[in-house]
């Protein structure tokens, strides 16, 4: 499975799959009347093609290692969904301050003292946002 | 003559010391919040339009016309800088990206700046003539025409993706479904929404292009334990006179080709960048730098898109119809300040109009006078350490997404296209073509389900318009033309191979 090349393939078709199999559910209607789905189903067709293309031609193909580092994008996602349900929570500040702790554990150094910084220093951008550009952000 | 007349009149009614003002705080105004990721002219202009309100008519319009070209500048500093885009700078993306990989960041910078203004320039000729008359060529384009142009714009992907023509198209085609989400213009069903609300709308523009680009670009330096080398450099503004004569031909070209297609309602900007884009790369005689952070790769497309702006405000002027969102704040602006945009606008306000085509050239000489001597400071985004620049970006692409719709839900969206993006990333999948995609998608879907119910199913309309059947021919001997060269290429090839030696 560690092959880029089909990997790419196969989500293609996974991405193919998800829409054109929703798109069934819509009704389809003809070409003088197109349903909701029927545009959906050509184009999720075509994706699905390719992508059958894409895996197979890989077959033939050197295999390219997949390098996938997990740990940095959770981290990364992580901190953006922290920064949204806090500040919905609690307020858009915390949030700040949650989003900048989370997102440094994926830095190549951690501080404490640099985290508390750069987060005052976002937290001062937020403000101006919201006094001189008028930017309806939920501070506090 | 009479059009040199009414420009030297606009030229008058523009260079009036307030006007003047006007002009140089909506362009400074403009980039610096063009500059932050996510905010790009359409929220910029949304955002500061308040401003404009205490501000006499003309005054107005020349402040946001400023705001608009400053917002586009600031884009595509951003896209160039951190390769984080908006609409307007896509492309910009591509090579402008590479040459600061290649540290490059002021040619790449001034590039820009310049072709910018030479796009803008050959616009204001094609406004100054032919805008009374030109506004009409949008009448002579029905929905088989506009799909037409559109797929031309899915096949000038295969030209601009740096991988495989099968990728660019894919990826394509990822961005067509991923602007299905949402409700169903012509039946109100709401479609592939998983039963959230926040997804009735589709998923935002910037929610696709931050997370694609912006969280996947972070991510990845941090994958490769990327500490930025602080920026010590002396950087060189001007460039030398060779590259200088570089920018000249490709924005040239880029330029007319903006201009023609800013005309066209429907992405005229975004199919324009791509466009210039992709004849530079068959044209030019650098043409195979281009994709490695060459000149022509910025000049192309920063001229094209900033022409096609620029003639974007022809249909609106002319026949008084937005053809785009920014276009449609431009137009409520006009409302909210007494003018009605159309036909009879040149003739009612000829002040208002010239002095507008006028400002737009003023504008553009701001943003080079400018952004010229500023570039030095918007460098200095890279002496700033990356464990404190990625959090402070993560901050901008926050507060971008959720200043749209207010909503903290579009964050989780843009968090999901994070990942989405990073996979794309991984899997050496292009983003560039997924925003045309999403982009043209549903104006795609509504242009071809109008004309088949036009022709009552029959595709026949595609094949007998006179625009709609030039279109396809051309995408027909394009990809003739792709299939030949890659089957010539492969057998060049193989017959190397089955050499001895």
């Amino acid at each position: 499975m560690n092959d880029r090349n089909l990997v790419r393939g196969l989500f293609l078709i996974a991405i193919s799959l998800a829409f054109g199999l929703q798109s069934l559910r819509y009704p389809i209607g003809s070409f003088s009347h197109a349903g909701a789905g029927l545009f959906p189903l050509m184009v999720s067709s075509l994706l699905l093609l390719i992508g059958l293309i894409t895996a197979v031609r890989s077959r033939f193909m050197e295999r390219v290692p997949l390098n996938l580092n997990l740990k940095n994008i959770a981290l990364i996602l992580a901190s953006l969904c922290a920064f949204a349900v806090v500040s919905a929570t609690l307020n858009m500040m915390a949030g700040i301050v949650c989003m900048v702790f989370c997102a440094a554990l994926a830095g190549t150094s951690y501080s404490v003292p640099r985290n508390l910084k750069v987060s005052a220093g976002l937290i001062a951008v937020a403000l101006a946002f919201q006094k001189l550009l008028g930017l309806n952000l939920p501070l506090y | 003559m009479e059009a040199l007349h009414n420009l030297a009149f606009g030229f008058e009614h523009a260079l009036t010391l307030n006007n003047l003002m006007f002009c140089a705080i909506g362009c400074t105004v403009g980039t610096l919040v063009g500059l932050l990721p996510g905010l790009g002219p359409l929220a910029t202009i949304s955002l500061l339009l308040p401003l404009t309100y205490s501000i006499p008519t003309g005054g107005a319009l020349i402040m946001l016309a400023g705001i608009y070209y400053g917002a586009q500048y600031g884009d595509s500093v951003s896209a160039i800088t951190m390769k984080i885009p908006h609409a307007s700078s896509i492309v910009a993306c591509i090579d402008g990206y590479q040459m600061t990989l290649n540290g490059k960041t002021g040619l790449a910078l001034f590039t820009a700046g310049v072709s910018s203004f030479i796009g803008g320039t050959i616009a204001i000729v094609v406004l100054t003539f032919l805008a009374p008359s030109l506004g009409e060529v949008a009448f002579l384009f029905g929905p088989a025409d506009y799909c037409a142009l559109m797929l031309v714009g899915f096949v000038c992907v295969s030209f601009v993706t740096t991988g495989s023509l099968l990728n660019g198209l894919a990826m394509c085609l990822i961005g067509v479904l991923l602007g299905q989400i949402g409700t169903d213009v012509n039946s109100g069903t709401q479609r592939f929404t998983m039963d959230l609300d926040f997804l009735a709308d589709g998923v935002g523009l910037v929610s696709v292009a931050l997370g694609c680009f912006g969280i996947a670009e972070i991510t990845k330096n941090l994958d490769n334990r990327e500490e930025r080398t602080p920026f010590n450099g002396k950087i060189n503004l001007i460039p030398t006179w060779p590259e200088f004569k570089r920018i000249i031909p490709s924005a040239l070209r880029g330029g007319a080709i903006g201009s023609f297609l800013g005309i066209l309602p429907g992405g005229g900007p975004v199919i324009a960048q791509f466009a210039a884009y992709a004849i530079d790369k068959r044209f030019s005689k650098y043409k195979h730098e281009i994709g490695s952070g060459a000149i022509e790769g910025v000049a192309g497309q920063a001229a094209a898109d900033e022409a096609a702006a620029r003639t974007s405000f022809i249909p609106l002027m002319s026949i008084g119809i937005p053809e785009n969102a920014v276009m449609a704040l431009m137009l409520a602006a006009f409302i909210i300040k007494g003018v009605q945009p159309g036909p009879n606008m040149i003739a009612n306000h000829p002040d208002l109009f010239w002095g507008l085509v006028a400002s737009m050239w003023v504008g553009n000489v701001f943003l080079i006078i400018l952004n010229v001597p500023l570039v030095r400071y918007w460098l200095s985004v890279f002496k700033i350490p990356y464990n404190v620049l990625f959090p402070s970006i993560l901050f901008f692409c926050c507060i971008g997404t959720f200043s749209v719709n207010n909503s903290l839900n579009d964050i989780f969206t843009t968090a999901a296209f994070g990942f989405v993006g990073y996979m794309f990333l991984r899997l050496d999948l292009d983003a560039a073509p997924l925003m045309l995609g999403f982009i043209l998608g549903p104006m795609l879907e509504e242009n071809f389900r109008r004309a088949l119910l036009i022709g009552r199913g029959n595709f026949g309309a595609f094949f007998t318009r006179p625009i709609s059947g030039t279109l396809l021919a051309l995408i027909g001997i394009l990809v003739l033309w792709q299939l030949t060269a890659f089957f010539l290429k492969s057998r060049a090839t193989s017959r190397a191979a089955a050499l001895p030696g």
